[in-house]
């Protein structure tokens, strides 16, 4: 137990300055602290985006080879959707939290071309296979001139939740692509989002998980996810 | 500017000010504990006479203890005088005090009810001790707490002494929670005092010198803070205010948050309306420390935790209506993700953190200050948890109350 203390009130100038030093020390260690940890999320969706140009690239070269094998080889699996997914929510976590707006621009401009050349492959092989792909186009803008487009990724999402073989390519319609540019060119896709694209027929609007069903039959041949299948049980 | 980003200085702004003086007060206890500013443990003259007040209403229940524990204090018996003032009590208290007075160190008066400030000066008027010292009848003494407390008045400049109070017998939560909280009350008086700038002295067995309160004219109603307002009288005045932690003195805090939230808004709204009384030291280089850091950091505390509290609230509601509205809309229930890349480490989160930390590290000091021990009670991360959530809800009241200057009882 400490003895009694009494002093008088004169500040010491000495005493404040020190303060002070060591608050703004412990101000610039979180400041760094938090950078930190921003760069290591950078990094990893960097590998993680490293990881699936790799099998990208594989899957290519895979079908190059195609005609000396059999489709069995290959698959209707070309990335596995989750991890696109994913990464996707790594980024927009990412944009939410603001700051390293270059930074994050270039990633996702990076993710729109994984997107892409998948959606391509994927195209390729079930052609090649004969094999039907389920898969959604969605094209939305967070400038914010797209009131809906929040809520549509949130059906997309529990959709994707509830068919994990399901493909949703999401798209930044305003993300300064050329590729991307050119898939709505393709698509013919004008400025009225958010936009689906389902069976090569293009969906303006907000649409529930019921109208998307009924747009995408398909669906139903999809496997349900563990999780909603114990939930219908329910 | 943006709404978005005025708030995010704002709380930059409050979190520096917050850290810095968490700091400022770290470092005047460390500068202590590197040997500055100790007391002499040691009477050279004789003890001086004391006289403790216990101004009591309605405390029947309690003063017997409160008188019993005085009466147990290791003091010369013919230089301490134990005045009971019964302010126009309707229960037994009265009755209870007046069994005390076959011991010849017991006076008992009784005077119409007129707050705790008649009480104490009815006290002042009939006493000739060279101490006079004031003991709530919801608290109990240590036998060895006065002895402890008359040496710092060998320093003719102490005009006061305040002592180490501790919870007694914390038996609900919400006790559990105060007795953490008066662990860090014990550091903060600690701290202020070794800076020359207590601006309390509490009712649980403050000691002041007689002659000093009588050239200063007494106590007074100071709204209902007769204890902040007295401190800050002698402050003004140019006295010192000791702190002695070793005087242990137990007090009976609330057991429920409705008689919790009364007594806080009383002294949150004494707090406020003397601040404004004594406005003028605030930021007075004429006062030193007080004037300078601690006066506006307890003033700011009140704010930054309305200011939080409100932010807390307002993105709570924000995100709980977003949550319904969008499951409303699309369907889709929210899913709780546990993947660390999703764990916030944003800089203000982190500088929460390090705050909380801080006072982690103030609740040991003074821990260490009143007890000897180490580590802080066991309800601290309740404590950590949830009053600064519970805190915010009496400073508002009583901010609300001291802008229209509504009064505040006593109970």
């Amino acid at each position: 137990m400490e003895d009694p203390v009494v002093n008088v009130r004169t500040a010491n100038w000495w005493s404040y300055v020190i303060a002070f030093l060591i608050t703004a020390l412990m101000f610039a260690t979180a400041v760094y602290a938090s950078n930190y940890f921003n760069n290591r999320r950078i990094s990893e969706i960097r590998a993680t985006q490293d990881d699936i140009s790799s099998d990208i690239l594989s899957i290519e070269t895979q079908f190059d080879l195609l005609a000396e094998h059999s489709c069995s080889d290959i698959g209707e699996s070309t990335i596995l959707p989750s991890e696109l997914t994913s990464l996707g929510s790594q980024l927009s976590y990412m944009e939410s939290q603001g700051g390293r707006t270059e930074e994050i621009t270039r990633l996702k401009r990076l993710y729109s071309l994984l997107l892409i050349k998948d959606y391509l492959l994927m195209q390729r092989v079930a052609e090649k296979c004969h094999l039907k792909p389920v898969f959604i186009l969605y094209f939305y803008s967070n400038k914010g001139d797209c009131a809906d487009c929040e809520n549509q990724g949130y059906v997309l999402t529990g959709l994707s939740r509830e068919y994990p073989q399901l493909r949703v390519y999401s798209f930044d319609y305003n993300l300064g692509v050329g590729a991307l540019q050119t898939l709505i060119s393709i698509h013919d896709i004008e400025n009225a989002l958010p936009a689906l694209v389902i069976n090569d027929k293009v969906y303006y609007g907000f649409h529930g998980i019921e109208d998307i069903k009924n747009i995408l039959p398909q669906l139903a041949t999809l496997e349900k996810s563990a999780t909603s299948t114990d939930s219908k049980k329910k | 500017m943006n709404g978005v980003l005025i708030d995010q200085w704002i709380v930059y702004a409050l979190l520096f000010a917050s850290i810095y003086f968490e700091v400022f007060l770290l470092t005047s206890f460390i500068e202590r504990r590197m040997g500055g500013l100790k007391i002499r443990k040691r009477i050279s003259g004789a003890l001086p006479t004391v006289a403790i007040v216990v101004p009591s209403f309605n405390e029947g229940k309690t003063i017997g203890g409160t008188i019993s524990s005085l009466l147990a204090l290791q003091y010369p018996k013919n230089k301490l005088e134990i005045i009971v003032v019964d302010d126009g009590s309707t229960d037994d208290t009265l009755c209870v005090a007046k069994r005390f007075e076959s011991d010849s160190r017991v006076r008992v008066f009784y005077k119409e009810n007129g707050g705790k400030h008649t009480a104490m000066n009815c006290a002042l008027e009939r006493t000739s001790a060279e101490l006079i010292g004031c003991l709530d009848a919801d608290s109990e003494v240590a036998p060895e707490a006065l002895r402890a407390i008359v040496q710092v008045f060998e320093n003719k400049q102490v005009a006061a002494a305040t002592p180490g109070i501790h919870v007694k017998e914390p038996r609900t939560l919400l006790q559990m929670m105060q007795n953490v909280e008066y662990r860090l009350s014990i550091f903060n008086r600690f701290a202020f005092a070794a800076k020359g700038s207590t601006f309390i002295t509490p009712g649980p067995f403050s000691l002041f010198r007689t002659g000093i309160v009588r050239e200063l004219g007494a106590w007074r109603h100071a709204h209902s803070t007769e204890d902040m307002e007295m401190a800050l009288r002698i402050q003004a005045a140019g006295f010192l205010i000791a702190n002695v932690p070793e005087a242990i003195v137990h007090t009976t805090t609330p057991s429920t948050l409705p008689t919790l939230f009364r007594q806080r808004v009383r002294w949150t709204y004494g707090w406020l309306r003397n601040a404004i009384d004594y406005r003028y030291m605030f930021g007075n280089r004429a006062y030193g420390n007080l004037g300078l850091i601690i006066l506006p950091s307890a003033i700011l505390s009140i704010f930054a935790g309305l200011y939080f509290f409100a932010r807390v609230v307002f993105f709570l509601v924000l995100s709980a209506v977003n949550t319904i509205d969008r499951v409303y809309d699309t369907g889709v229930y929210p899913q709780a993700s546990f993947d660390p890349f999703y764990l916030t480490t944003s800089a203000v989160w982190l500088l929460i953190f390090m705050s909380v930390a801080l006072v982690f590290a103030l609740l040991c000091a003074g821990t260490m200050i009143g007890t000897g021990g180490r580590l802080p009670p066991r309800a601290t991360p309740l404590f950590l948890v949830l009053y600064s959530f519970l805190a915010p809800l009496w400073y508002g009241a009583a901010v609300v109350r001291a802008a229209f200057k509504t009064g505040v009882r006593w109970r």
